[in-house]
C-alpha cells in the first residue's frame, strides 16, 4: 500500500466498510491515519505466505514459564 | 499471598495519606478502623471532588455501611481477605452485576450491567469497599482526560494541566489520595499516560496475565488490565489479588502467578537495565531529558549496571499498534456509530471514523506480524533485565492546548503525546511508569521500566528499589 491515503481513497473505504460521512471528513480522516499507515508501509507487504496471527502467542507464551531461580 | 510489610516510620495523622499496604495492614491489625479510613477518604473526596473532577459517581452511604459491615466482621474475627475494610474506587469500565458502568459514556450512562469483571471480582474478594466510580476517557479511547459528557478531569498538581488518559480519575485520585489505589486499563498508555502525569506508579500488564473478561473492550487485541498506586509495593499487592488464569477470558495464560510481594524485596544489585540509543531519547523535553539522567544515576548508585541498548524500529511498531487499535476500536462501535453517532463526544467519534478507513489486508498484516516484531524485540533486550525510558516526551500539557475536540490537529496531537506507549502495546510487554521527579514548575514527571512478557516480577523488584532510594513517590500535591 502506498505511504499516503487520499481522501479519495478514505472516502472509498470508509463508504465500503458501511459509513456514510461527509467528503470534508475523509480529509480529517486521511490525513489523521496516514502517518500511522505510512510507518508500517514498510512492513505491510512484506510478510512470509505462513504467518498467522498466533505466531505471536507461540512467542509470548513461554516467557511465561517459571525460570530456575525465579525471573 | 500474606501482607507482611515493613514497619510504618510513622502513621500519618489522616489516614487517607497512608499507603495502600499501611491502610490494609492496619486495619487487619484493629489499629484503624474501615470506617475511619473510608470517612478519611470521603472527607478528602468532597473536598477535592468539586476541583479535580476525579469521580464520576461517590456512594458514601453505600461505602460507610459496607465500612460497618467490615468493622463488624472483624470483630467478630471473621477476615474476609488481604484487603479486608479497604475503601478503593476503580475505572468505571469494570462491570458489577446490577449497577451501572458508564464507560464514561453518554451511550451506556443508563445501562446496568449484567456480568461481573473478573479482576474487579477478585479484588473484591479480598474485602474492599466501593467508593463510587472514578472518571474516564469516554470509552477509553484518548489520551488527556477530556471527556465531553463528564467534563474534563483535572490535574491535582495543577488544575489547568490535564491527568493524562483514559483512566484519568485512577491517576488523579490516587495522586489526591482519595482512594489508596485504582485499576485501570492500558490500551495505548492509558494507566502509564496518567501514572507519568499525575506523579503515581501505573503497572501495564502482560497481555493475558489480568482477565479482561467483564471489562469494557477497547481493542481485543491490546486491552490491559492493571493497577495504579502511590507505590510499587501497592501495585504488587493488587497486582497479586487479580493475576492468573481465568476460563471466562481463555486468552489468559495459565502458568502460576509469582509472590509480586516478595519480588519488592528485591535489589537493583545483579540486575541490568538498558537504555535505548535512539527514538525514546529523541526530541524530549529538557525537563524530561534531566530526569531520564537523574535515574540512570540513581540506579546506577542502587547497583544496577546500565548499558545502551538498540531496539528495533519502534516507527514501525507504533504505526501497527495504530492500525490494530483503530480497526479493532471501530469494528466494536460500529453498531452505535451507524445508530446514534450523535452521543459520541467530538475526539471519540472522530477517532473511531477513522479506523473505517483503514483495509482489511492491512489490519490483518499488521496482527500477523505481532508474532516477529516480539521475537526482534526479545533478541534486542536478551542481555538485558528491563529497558528504562520516558513515559511521554513532555510532561502534562494544560488541558486548553489539547481540547482539539475532533478537529484536523486532534489526531496529531494524540500521536504525540502516546509516541513512547505505543509501541509497547504493539508487543503486549508489562512495564511500570514510576514518579521519577519533578519539572521547576513542579509537574511530576515518570519514566517506565519495560519488561519481558509476563516479567511483572522483574518490573517490581526495580521500581521497588528504586522507591526506596527515592521520595518522588511520597509527594503529595498541595489541595487546589
Amino acid at each position: 500500500m502506498s505511504q499516503h491515503l487520499s481522501s479519495e481513497d478514505a472516502a472509498a473505504i470508509i463508504r465500503a466498510a458501511g459509513l456514510d460521512l461527509p467528503a470534508s471528513d475523509a480529509a480529517r480522516i486521511a490525513s489523521g491515519i496516514s502517518p500511522g499507515l505510512a510507518a508500517f508501509s514498510a512492513v505491510a507487504g512484506t510478510l512470509p505466505f505462513d504467518l498467522e496471527p498466533a505466531t505471536f502467542l507461540a512467542v509470548q507464551r513461554p516467557c511465561a514459564e517459571p525460570k530456575e531461580g525465579g525471573q | 499471598m500474606s501482607l507482611s510489610l515493613r514497619p510504618s516510620a510513622g502513621a500519618p495523622a489522616d489516614p487517607a495519606l497512608m499507603t495502600l499496604a499501611e491502610a490494609a495492614m492496619a486495619i487487619r491489625a484493629g489499629v484503624l478502623s474501615s470506617r475511619e479510613a473510608t470517612e478519611a477518604c470521603l472527607a478528602r473526596i468532597a473536598r477535592l471532588q468539586p476541583a479535580l473532577n476525579a469521580f464520576i459517581a461517590i456512594e458514601p452511604e453505600a461505602a460507610l455501611a459496607a465500612a460497618d459491615a467490615a468493622d463488624a466482621a472483624l470483630a467478630q474475627g471473621e477476615v474476609k481477605g488481604l484487603l479486608h475494610g479497604l475503601p478503593l474506587a476503580h475505572k468505571d469500565m469494570f462491570y458489577e452485576q446490577g449497577r451501572v458502568s458508564t464507560c464514561g459514556s453518554k451511550i451506556l450512562r443508563d445501562t446496568v450491567a449484567t456480568t461481573n469483571s473478573t479482576a474487579l471480582a477478585r479484588i473484591k474478594a479480598a474485602g474492599t469497599v466501593r467508593l463510587g466510580a472514578l472518571h474516564m476517557v469516554e470509552f477509553a479511547y484518548g489520551p488527556t482526560g477530556h471527556n465531553a459528557h463528564f467534563g474534563a478531569a483535572r490535574n491535582p498538581w495543577n488544575t489547568a494541566h490535564v491527568t493524562g488518559g483514559s483512566s484519568s480519575g485512577s491517576g488523579a485520585a490516587v495522586a489526591a489520595r482519595l482512594t489508596y489505589g485504582a485499576l485501570g486499563s492500558d490500551t495505548g498508555g492509558s494507566i502509564r499516560m496518567p501514572a507519568h502525569f499525575c506523579g503515581v506508579t501505573g503497572l501495564k500488564t502482560t497481555v493475558g496475565l489480568v482477565s479482561r473478561y467483564g471489562a469494557m473492550p477497547l481493542s481485543f487485541s491490546l486491552d490491559t488490565i492493571g493497577p495504579l498506586a502511590r507505590t510499587v509495593e501497592d501495585c504488587a499487592i493488587l497486582l497479586g489479588l487479580m493475576a492468573g488464569a481465568d476460563p471466562l477470558d481463555p486468552t489468559t495464560a495459565t502458568a502460576p502467578v509469582p509472590d509480586y510481594l516478595a519480588a519488592a524485596e528485591g535489589r537493583l544489585k545483579g540486575l541490568t537495565i538498558g537504555i535505548p540509543d535512539a527514538f525514546y531519547v529523541d526530541d524530549l523535553d529538557p525537563e524530561v531529558a534531566r530526569v531520564l539522567d537523574e535515574t540512570i544515576a540513581t540506579l546506577k548508585r542502587g547497583g544496577a549496571r546500565i548499558v545502551s541498548v538498540s531496539l528495533p524500529d519502534q516507527m514501525k511498531l507504533s504505526g501497527a499498534s495504530q492500525v490494530v487499535l483503530n480497526c479493532e476500536a471501530s469494528a466494536s462501535h460500529k453498531p452505535w456509530l451507524l445508530e446514534r453517532p450523535q452521543d459520541y463526544g467530538p475526539q471519540i467519534r472522530s477517532r473511531l471514523e477513522n479506523g473505517f478507513a483503514i483495509p482489511a489486508v492491512t489490519y490483518l498484516e499488521a496482527l500477523r506480524w505481532r508474532g516477529p516484531a516480539l521475537a526482534a524485540h526479545l533478541a534486542a533486550v536478551a542481555e538485558v533485565d528491563a529497558v528504562l525510558a520516558p513515559t511521554a516526551p513532555m510532561p502534562a500539557p494544560t488541558i486548553a492546548e489539547t481540547d482539539t475536540d475532533g478537529g484536523p490537529g486532534a489526531e496529531a496531537m494524540i500521536q504525540r503525546i502516546t509516541r513512547f506507549t505505543r509501541p509497547v502495546n504493539y508487543l503486549g510487554l508489562p512495564t511500570v511508569s514510576l514518579p521519577c521527579g519533578f519539572t521547576r514548575t513542579g509537574l511530576p514527571v515518570g519514566l517506565q521500566v519495560i519488561g519481558r512478557p509476563f516479567a511483572e516480577a522483574t518490573l517490581i523488584r526495580i521500581g521497588a528499589a528504586f522507591q526506596r532510594e527515592t521520595d518522588f513517590h511520597e509527594q503529595m500535591p498541595e489541595e487546589p
